[in-house]
């Protein structure tokens, strides 16, 4: 077999490392015989490579098809879990836990900053005494000494920017759910 | 386009019933499987979709495989034979398809 064919399986074989080995193996010889029947048809290397997809593809589909629909909790389907993520990138593994921490936090204090700057400004400007409000600071560019009305306009202008922001972590999230999980679904 | 994802979308679930329907016929081996579901485009598949699904009908039990070695000096053929469960699934796909047929053809000529 050639080389090129050669370094393909290893390469699938590589991505499914998590497979039982003797699963593996059986995998891996009948993609080898698969090329066989193919040279054998007239077909070049390339050819084949290029009908079977990337290794990383190729192994995907099998890991995608392994999960099975049940949805138990064994060891086994952890396994595939794990192998499955370690293909489809750290993409997922990052993107999605830094979005949904991004998301609410930005939209939360979002809201926050100009509510509690009102307050800070009202209690100045009405002289109210509400206790704690020396530990609202509005420190802008580095400015610690803003005029409680300056720092409202801020905050508002701040919290506006900290809403589009966590909204637009939110959207972001959910279009990169629906297209990961769209590919699973996809048949080539 | 639409027309490609809808067709992807009913592909997906005819394809697992259409190799049922071969299999249970006499034993065939991947290769075989995907040549025959090219004579119909709308069914033809790569490695990528049969391999994947043949070993997962393997896994819940539908079928049964063995290697046998060729006569044409090619290495050996994985073959696959339906189980009993296989036909009793086959059975009851057959069940539906034709349910499914009814409706369509009921709601068509309304």
């Amino acid at each position: 077999m050639e080389k090129v064919l050669k370094s393909y399986l290893e390469k699938v074989s590589k991505y499914l490392k998590r497979i039982p080995a003797s699963e593996r193996a059986d995998i891996i010889k009948e993609i080898e015989s698969d090329m066989s029947e193919l040279q054998n048809s007239g077909k070049t290397s390339d050819e084949i490579i290029k009908r079977l997809g990337t290794p990383q593809n190729l192994a995907k589909a099998y890991l995608g098809d392994l999960l099975g629909t049940g949805t138990g909790f064994n060891m086994k389907r952890f396994l595939t879990i794990c192998a499955f993520y370690s293909i489809a990138g750290f993409s997922g593994m990052i993107i999605i836990p830094c979005l949904a921490i991004i998301a609410p936090v930005f939209i939360v204090f979002g809201a926050l900053a100009p509510v509690l700057a009102f307050v800070k400004m009202a209690d100045s400007i009405l002289g109210l005494g509400i206790p704690y409000m020396e530990n609202i600071k509005i420190v802008f560019n580095g400015i610690e000494g803003l005029s409680p009305v300056m720092g409202f306009v801020f905050s508002v202008i701040i919290g506006v920017l900290l809403y589009m922001a966590g909204m637009g972590a939110w959207k972001l999230l959910l279009a990169y759910c629906r297209k990961t999980s769209s590919i699973k679904h996809k048949i080539v | 386009m639409v027309i490609d994802s809808w067709k992807s979308q009913i592909k997906r679930g005819t394809l697992e019933f259409c190799i049922l329907l071969m299999i249970n016929k006499r034993p065939y081996y991947g290769y075989e499987i995907m040549n025959k579901l090219d004579t119909w485009p709308v069914l033809s598949a790569k490695e990528s979709t049969i391999y994947p699904l043949l070993r997962r009908l393997l896994k819940d039990g539908f079928l049964s495989s063995s290697w046998q070695e060729t006569t044409e000096g090619l290495p050996p053929r994985k073959y696959y034979t339906i189980t009993d469960k296989g036909r009793e699934y086959l059975e009851a796909m057959l069940q539906e398809w034709g349910n499914l047929l009814t409706a369509v053809k009921g709601i068509e000529g309304e």
